[in-house]
């Protein structure tokens, strides 16, 4: 104790206390973090171990009118990296690439990029899953999920769409009723380590999917099939180009069939049509090719009607009173308009007629006369109430507009070539819709596919309801309407269309295409069946058929045989 | 309380015969922290052991391995009189400089650092023997100048001493944290040897004012790229949230691990952070494992057990046999606390990050080492305490 002198223990116990006061700070900070911040770093740390995988919802089904499904969903796997647990770069690229028939250096980007997972390629068969699961590589995944399968292979394939890597609809129905369809994604919430490796004693948080609901729509696959034989048939035997059939109820706008051939095949639509050279285009043209085949003419495109657009000259002349079943008329071969001389297409003239059988003659003079009496204005006004300005409403994406003259550049010689169908442009379903609505009495109706949606137990069904506009024409003038078209079928243009047994309307048409003088037509015929209260309705146009091009010989025959076939088999499914 | 002691030493051994003293209190709480740390390292790196080395006792092993040894050590330094080592002290300081300097050379790196040397197959850290060196040289300096330390100029000198070793540590091997340590194990000596309050009341006022100049002038710079790495880290202490990507992300993954724990902790092996969250969990971060494991409870205990250890420290050094003995103590009791107070004050986010082992607890084969001959010269410093002496 000789030099220990007592202001250095006195200086030792100052520093014990300092000591002891930091120590008390320290333990203040303690118990702020872990008492009054606990919370907040808990659910911040909680999000970090956490990880979420979603896990897709089964996509609601497509049936036909019959409860048939034409659009299902089969088992596929989606096959993904995670990077943190990848210990064979080399082999994984290989092996990947290899099965999934994808390039080295797109592997290989994916493998080797730093994310938590990373999706390698979807939509890939079940066996072919399980094969590489086989392997048992560390770092690979495979996911199971649905993937759009469409039995019926090309069937309505432009009606019904498809689905991409999402299972998001990419066109036709499938992308319209998509809200209804998807359904909603469930998740896995998994606890892992910052590698990303699941901790199983941790388990797991799990949110259900939703299945998507069904849809139920008014095609009937028989009729489609049907349809669909019959638009192929032709297009061989005329060498046509395309061939469009579109089959409905007049009475509610109930669609039964939509066929535009060449369809393609709904579990490869990404493969181009047979004979088309893909190799050496760019990106985009072979999109461009891609969006050509998707195309739906019957809704998509739009035609000069030529001749079917009769009825409606028809129709608005009755309506507004200018023209009369039997007034007659004289057709020398052609009109004069203004300085314009416009032949008829018989040119020796059909003569001296009436109005039913200059319909039945689809003599152009007189239906230019029935026009310039109307006056543009009268005949805009009507076109308009028909619904001819707007489109349709019908329930598939992309439908096109009408191309119309504007009513104050329309003059007589506009108006003459509108009132026998040229020089302006619809969709075919606009004439169908149009047609159907001036013979059922004279409600315009809205075509439509969707008729119902429901979960897979029925248990919720949703009825879709869909604008009706009443009174576009009299119940007069689209009973007589029904008979002028009636007759065209009996003993005029339209004789080709005559079902025996049967009372069958219809109107013909064949119109050349612009340029005019190139020799391309397009032959189409309208006709519904009974005539006297009409339940279906059938459009069939042929664009540019060989040898023969006139509607009555090309295309009547094509609703002939349609009908023949359809009006028992419709009875039938009335009966039950 | 040196009274107290007394009476149970007596009780305990009663004989004449043996009237030396030994630090039993010490001993068990030493021993404790280090059964304790080698569980809380076992169950901290035992993730990272597996992963990187297959071995999930990979790193326990090893520290099991160096505690030993320490142990042994501090058993042959507790019986060899503490006056032996003062022949050695200029010795040390010289052996440390040397140390320090064959880094440059022959030193080895680990995770970025440069700061180990290979001596017979072991890894040695050159800046654990400067602090045990540093310890020894300013105790024998003190005793030699007497008097003379009460002036201003012996003042600077005991200030100017360790400031070769710290200049080296922080450029040589860039551990800024060490040489913080060995200079406030200096400055503690100092306070203790001197009579005066003053001076030192003014050192500390001033090493305040330019710490928070230092942090108000970064604060309103504002961007991390300018400022280098310890400016960032200040930025990121202020606001880990907003660095969580670079520099505050270790502290963040610590605030998530101690935050996580609450009161009861989520039981012993159950952190999640140190599933690779956390980087260097085993190392400087392990306070935040024991927090996020044992829980508010837990992390108390273990500052109660580090107060305990001082308090022993205290009651030798104001009871040893002279004033080398008692400063030895009080080397050894400034470099444990402020390594504590540094650790858990960085781990907490209470000061920048720096980075600072726990003592006796945190990853390190020549730390354990080193601190146990350190509690070896405190217990030999006990045994130097004669029984009617207290």
């Amino acid at each position: 104790m000789v030099n220990h002198k007592t202001f250095i223990r006195k200086k030792i116990v100052v520093v014990f206390f300092v000591c002891l006061a930091l120590f008390l700070v320290l333990a203040g900070r303690l118990v702020y973090l872990m008492v009054f911040q606990s919370d907040y770093y808990t659910e911040q740390a909680k999000q970090l171990h956490e990880r979420e995988r979603s896990i897709k919802a089964a996509r609601g089904r497509i049936l036909d009118a019959n409860g048939n499904v034409i659009a299902d969903n089969k088992t596929v796997c989606t096959i993904s990296v995670i990077h943190n647990q990848i210990k064979d770069p080399d082999r994984i690229v290989e092996v990947l690439s290899k099965e999934l028939d994808l390039s080295e250096e797109y592997v290989r980007k994916r493998v080797e990029k730093y994310s938590s997972i990373e999706r390698i390629k979807s939509n890939v068969e079940k066996e072919k899953g399980d094969a590489i699961r086989a392997y048992d590589l560390d770092g690979v995944k495979v996911d199971e999920d649905y993937k759009r399968y469409y039995p019926y292979g090309e069937l309505a394939s432009k009606v019904l769409g498809f689905t991409g890597g999402d299972n998001q609809g990419i066109i036709g129905l499938e992308v319209k009723y998509e809200d209804y369809l998807k359904g909603q994604e469930g998740t896995i919430l998994t606890v892992t380590d910052a590698r990303g490796v699941e901790i199983s004693e941790a388990g797991e948080e799990r949110v259900e999917p939703v299945a998507g609901k069904d849809l139920y729509i008014s095609l009937d696959i028989n009729i489609q099939s049907y349809a669909t034989q019959l638009a192929k048939q032709v297009m061989e035997t005329k060498q046509a180009e395309r061939v469009s059939i579109l089959v409905m109820n007049p009475q509610n706008g109930e669609i039964m069939a939509m066929v535009d051939v060449p369809e393609f095949d709904l579990n490869n639509p990404y493969e181009l049509p047979e004979g088309s050279v893909a190799e050496g285009l760019s990106q985009e043209k072979q999109q461009e090719l891609l969006n050509q085949m998707w195309r739906n003419g019957c809704i998509n495109d739009t035609y000069e009607p030529g001749s079917t657009f009769k009825i409606i000259t028809a129709a608005a002349g009755l309506e507004g009173g200018v023209v009369t079943v039997e007034d007659r008329f004289s057709c020398p071969g052609y009109i004069m308009v203004e300085d314009r001389r416009i032949r008829c297409h018989k040119t020796t003239g059909h003569g001296s007629q009436n109005f039913m059988e200059a319909t039945m003659n689809s003599c152009n003079p007189v239906f230019i006369t029935v026009g310039l009496r109307l006056g543009v204005e009268n005949y805009y006004k009507y076109f308009k109430q028909f619904g001819l300005l707007g489109k349709t409403g019908v329930d598939l994406p992309g439908e096109a507009g009408t191309i119309m003259h504007k009513m104050e550049d329309m003059k007589a010689v506009e108006l003459a070539t509108v009132s026998f169908g040229q020089s302006f442009q619809i969709t075919p379903i606009q004439l169908a819709t149009t047609a159907a609505s001036i013979i059922n009495g004279g409600n315009r109706v809205t075509p439509h596919f969707g008729v119902a949606s429901a979960d897979r137990q029925k248990t919720e069904m949703e009825q879709f309801s869909y604008p009706v506009t009443e009174h576009i024409v009299s119940e007069e003038t689209s009973a007589t309407m029904r008979m002028i078209l009636e007759q065209v079928v009996e003993n005029g243009t339209g004789k080709n269309g005559y079902v025996e047994g049967a009372r069958v309307g219809g109107k013909t048409a064949t119109s050349q295409t612009l340029p005019r003088g190139s020799g391309r037509y397009i032959a189409s015929f309208i006709g519904f069946a009974p005539a006297d209260d009409p339940q279906v309705l059938a459009l069939a146009i042929i664009h540019n058929p060989q040898g023969v091009y006139y509607g009555g010989q090309v295309a009547a025959p094509v609703v002939r045989q349609l009908f023949e076939n359809i009006l028992p088999y419709l009875e039938k499914m009335d009966y039950n | 309380m040196a009274d107290r002691r007394s009476i149970t030493a007596n009780g305990r051994r009663g004989s004449r015969a043996q009237e030396s003293f030994f630090d039993y209190t010490l001993l068990f709480i030493v021993l404790f922290l280090l059964g304790f740390g080698l569980v809380m390292l076992y169950s901290t790196s035992s993730y990272d052991g597996g992963l990187q080395h297959g071995d999930p006792a990979f790193f326990l092993k090893r520290q099991l391995l160096s505690t030993i040894l320490g142990v042994i050590a501090m058993i042959v330094v507790a019986n060899i009189p503490y006056h032996f080592w003062e022949k050695f002290a200029l010795l040390g300081y010289i052996v440390s400089v040397i140390l320090i300097l064959l880094i440059i050379p022959f030193g080895y790196e680990a995770g970025g650092a440069k700061r180990w040397l290979r001596i017979a197959g072991m890894s040695i850290q050159p800046a654990e023997i400067a602090k045990l060196g540093m310890i020894l040289f300013l105790a024998s300096l003190i005793c030699h100048m007497g008097r003379k330390i009460r002036t201003g100029k012996g003042f600077l000198i005991v200030l100017g001493v360790p400031m070769p070793i710290c200049l080296l540590v922080w450029k040589v091997t860039e551990n800024m944290s060490s040489a913080i340590i060995i200079f406030g194990i200096a400055v503690l000596m100092l306070f203790v040897s001197c009579p005066d309050y003053k001076r030192f009341i003014i050192l500390g006022l001033v090493g305040a004012a330019v710490c928070a100049l230092a942090v108000y002038l970064i604060a309103s710079a504002g961007s991390a790229d300018s400022l280098g790495v310890r400016g960032s880290r200040i930025l990121a202490w202020l606001d880990p949230e907003a660095y969580a990507s670079g520099k505050g992300f270790q502290t963040l993954q610590a605030l998530y691990a101690i935050g996580s724990g609450g009161i009861l902790g989520k039981g012993l092996g159950m952190s999640m952070q140190k599933l690779g969250f956390l980087p260097e969990a085993q190392n400087d971060m392990i306070f935040s494992i024991i927090c996020e494991e044992l829980g508010l409870f837990g992390a108390i205990s273990i500052l109660i057990m580090f107060i305990l250890l001082i308090w022993r420290f205290m009651v030798i050094a104001n009871n040893a046999p002279d004033l080398f003995g008692a400063l030895l103590v009080v080397g050894v009791l400034g470099h444990i606390a402020i390594q504590v107070i540094l650790n858990v004050a960085v781990v907490t986010n209470t000061i920048p990050n720096t980075g600072i082992t726990l003592p006796f607890i945190s990853y390190g084969g020549s730390a354990v080492m080193f601190l146990l001959i350190e509690i070896g010269i405190v217990l030999s410093v006990g045994r130097g305490i004669r029984l009617k002496d207290l």
